[in-house]
C-alpha cells in the first residue's frame, strides 16, 4: 500500500536533516566540541526527560505551555528537555556531593519547547554547550567569553557578536520594578516611552524614570560606562557595573575585546543569571545563535554553593551563520554489490589501508 | 542599507508622510507601485511592501532589518521583535465587546465563554489568562455580526470610534491593549546594525514629534 503524504511527514518544528546539510552540522559539532576539548572539558551524556521540577526556573519568560510535559505508566509527571543548564545542574550537583571539586563538563543534545507553527520556529533544538562549576572570579567569566569567541571562529563565524550584560545591574535597577511586568516588557521591547510611562504609573522616583528609559540606548562599546555613571545608580548598580568593567578591562588586557558589545538595558533572562551574561548574534541571521552567562544562585535548589558559568550555542543557527562547507569529500573508491567475495577483500584492503570505500550498485 | 518591511494597504498612506519627514522618501509613490521592493532616494533604505500581518515575520526572520508594524498585528502574531518606537499614528484599542446584557456576566458563564475574533491568539492569550476557558471562532469578515447572532458571547476586535459597535448594539466590556503604528526591529540587527538602526530610530523620533500639534 502506498504511503499517503500524511505517514511522510513529520510533525511542523522538528527537525530533519541529512545529506550535505547534516555533514555540515557534524563538522560544526565537531570544531566546537574539538574547542572544549581543548580546553579541558569533558563531555557528560544527560537525560533527555525529568520530573516537571527541574524545568521551573526556566530562562526566556518560559511558561509551563511551552514544556512538553507527559504522564507516565506510574504516573510520573516528566517534562522532555527544555534547557540543559537546569538538568546539568542537577547531574553535577550530584557530582559534587560525591566530590567537591571544579567540574568543566560539556554536551551535546537537543532541547524541546513548544513553538507556535508559522513562525519557522524549531520545536527541537539542537545544542552545544559547556558547564563549568566553582569557577569563581571574573577571570573565568572572560574565559568563557574567549572560548564562544573561539567556538563561532573555529567554524568560521567571524563577524558574530558577543553582546554583554550583567544581571546584577538590571536586577538593582530596577529595584521594585522588578515585580511589574509591563515594564519589563517595555524594557524588553527597548521601548523608552513606554518604560517611562509605566515606570511613572507605578511610582518610581524621577532619577530612576530617567535611568530606566535611557537603557535601551545603553548599547555600544566601553563608552557606556561612561553614559551611565551620568545618572545616579543605587550602589547595588554601581557595585554591579564596576564588576562588567572590571570584565571587560581584564579583557582588554588580554587583547580579546573584538567582536564584543556591551547591553546595559538587557532584561531578559536576568532572573536566570547573576552576574554577566551574554547573547551571540551574527549578520547573517535574524535570531540568536547562543548565549550563557554566570549563574551562581544555580546550586541553591540543591542546598549548595557553586558559582557557575556556562554557555551554549544552537547547532543550527550557527550553521546558517557559516558559509564554510564543513568537511570536504574525498575520493572515494566504488566497489559494485554483485563483486561478491573478491569486491568484499578489495574493501577490506582499501579499509585497512585508511582509504573510503562504497559498496554501491550499478 | 537597511530594509523596513512596511505593510500595504492604509497605514502605508499614513506612514509615508513621517517616513519622508525623516529623510528616507522613497523614489517612486509607495501606494502607487506594484514592485514589491522600492529604495529610498537616500539610498540607506529599501522598502519591502508586504501585507499587513507578514510585516512582523519578515523582520523577526532577519529578511528586513526593521519595519513599521500595528500593534493589535504584533500581538496577534507574537514575533520576538523589539519595538524601540511608537509613531502615534493608526490608533485604535482591541477590546472585548459584546451584548450590554453580558456586563458583569464574564465570570459567572456556566459553559466556556465563545469569542469570536480576527485575533484568535490575542482572544485566547486574553481569557487564558484570566483563567476562563474559551472557543474562538477565527472570524475574516465582519466580527460583529458573531456577538449580534449569537455564535459568540464576545468578540474581541479592535475599535477606533465605537461606531460600528454601537449601530449593531454592541458595548465594549473590557480594553485589552491601546494599539498604534509601532517601529519593530530585529533582535540580531539591533545589534550588528547599532548605527544605522540607530540613526533609523533617532530620524523616525524627530518626525513623530515634528508632527505633534
Amino acid at each position: 500500500m502506498a504511503a499517503d503524504s500524511k505517514q511522510l511527514s513529520f510533525p511542523p518544528g522538528t527537525e530533519l536533516v541529512f545529506g550535505p546539510q547534516a555533514v555540515r552540522r557534524q563538522w560544526i559539532s565537531d570544531c566546537i566540541s574539538q574547542v572544549f576539548r581543548g580546553w579541558g572539558f569533558s563531555e557528560i551524556v544527560l537525560p533527555t526527560f525529568d520530573s516537571a521540577e527541574t524545568f521551573e526556573d526556566l530562562p526566556d519568560q518560559t511558561d509551563e505551555a511551552e514544556l512538553y510535559t507527559l504522564i507516565d505508566r506510574e504516573g510520573r509527571r516528566l517534562t522532555l528537555r527544555a534547557d540543559f543548564t537546569l538538568i546539568a545542574a542537577k547531574a553535577l550537583a550530584m557530582e559534587l556531593r560525591r566530590q567537591p571539586r571544579q567540574i568543566r563538563a560539556c554536551y551535546e543534545g537537543r532541547v524541546y519547547r513548544f513553538a507556535p507553527s508559522g513562525h519557522g520556529h524549531r520545536v527541537e533544538q539542537a545544542q552545544r554547550g559547556l558547564e563549568w562549576v566553582n569557577a569563581r572570579g571574573a577571570v573565568y567569566d572572560a574565559a568563557v567569553l574567549m572560548l564562544a569567541r573561539e567556538c563561532l571562529a573555529s567554524v568560521a563565524a567571524h563577524d558574530a557578536l558577543l553582546v554583554v550584560g550583567h544581571a546584577g545591574f538590571v536586577h538593582a535597577v530596577l529595584g521594585e520594578g522588578r515585580r511589574e511586568r509591563r515594564l519589563l516588557e517595555a524594557l524588553d521591547y527597548k521601548n523608552p516611552s513606554r518604560i517611562r510611562q509605566v515606570a511613572q504609573r507605578i511610582g518610581l522616583d524621577a532619577g530612576t524614570v530617567a535611568l530606566l528609559e535611557a537603557l535601551p540606548l545603553l548599547t555600544g562599546g566601553p563608552e557606556v560606562f561612561k553614559t551611565v555613571r551620568e545618572f545616579r545608580l543605587p550602589g547595588a548598580a554601581a557595585d554591579a557595573l564596576a564588576e562588567l568593567e572590571g570584565l571587560y578591562g581584564l579583557l582588554a588586557d588580554a587583547g580579546a575585546t573584538d567582536g564584543i558589545l556591551l547591553d546595559l538595558g538587557e532584561v531578559r533572562r536576568a532572573d536566570y543569571y547573576s552576574g554577566f551574561m551574554f547573547k551571540v548574534y551574527d549578520p547573517a541571521v535574524g535570531e540568536e545563535l547562543g548565549g550563557g552567562g554566570r549563574y551562581d544562585r544555580l546550586f541553591d535548589r540543591y542546598n549548595m554553593d557553586v558559582p557557575a558559568v556556562g554557555f551554549g550555542v544552537n547547532l543550527a543557527r550557527v550553521a546558517e551563520a557559516t558559509s564554510e562547507n564543513g568537511y570536504a569529500n574525498g575520493q572515494a573508491e566504488s566497489v559494485a554489490d554483485d563483486a561478491g567475495a573478491e569486491g568484499l577483500k578489495r574493501i577490506a584492503a582499501s579499509r585497512a589501508a585508511g582509504k573510503s570505500i562504497r559498496l554501491e550498485g550499478k | 542599507m537597511l530594509r523596513l518591511a512596511l505593510p500595504t494597504g492604509r497605514m502605508l498612506k499614513q506612514a509615508t508622510p513621517f517616513l519622508e519627514a525623516a529623510g528616507y522618501a522613497p523614489v517612486e509613490s509607495l501606494s502607487d507601485t506594484r514592485k514589491l521592493t522600492v529604495p529610498s532616494k537616500c539610498g540607506r533604505v529599501e522598502y519591502l511592501l508586504v501585507k499587513p500581518v507578514d510585516a512582523p515575520l519578515y523582520i523577526e526572520q532577519g529578511v528586513a532589518e526593521a519595519g513599521l508594524c500595528g500593534k493589535d498585528v504584533l500581538m496577534e502574531v507574537d514575533a520576538d521583535l523589539l519595538e524601540p518606537l511608537d509613531l502615534g499614528f493608526s490608533k485604535c484599542r482591541m477590546v472585548v465587546a459584546g451584548k450590554p446584557e453580558l456586563e458583569r456576566k464574564l465570570d459567572n458563564l456556566l459553559s466556556p465563554v465563545r469569542v469570536a475574533s480576527k485575533f484568535p491568539r490575542v482572544a485566547q492569550n486574553h481569557f487564558r489568562k484570566k483563567g476562563l476557558p474559551c472557543t474562538v471562532f477565527k472570524l475574516s469578515g465582519s466580527v460583529e455580526i458573531g456577538a449580534v447572532l449569537g455564535l459568540s458571547h464576545y468578540i474581541v476586535d479592535i475599535v477606533e470610534t465605537g461606531t460600528t459597535l454601537r449601530e449593531n448594539g454592541l458595548v465594549v466590556h473590557e480594553e485589552i491593549a491601546e494599539c498604534s503604528a509601532r517601529l519593530a526591529v530585529n533582535r540580531a540587527a539591533w545589534y550588528t546594525k547599532l548605527v544605522e538602526i540607530r540613526e533609523l530610530v533617532d530620524n523616525l523620533r524627530q518626525a513623530v514629534e515634528g508632527a505633534k500639534p
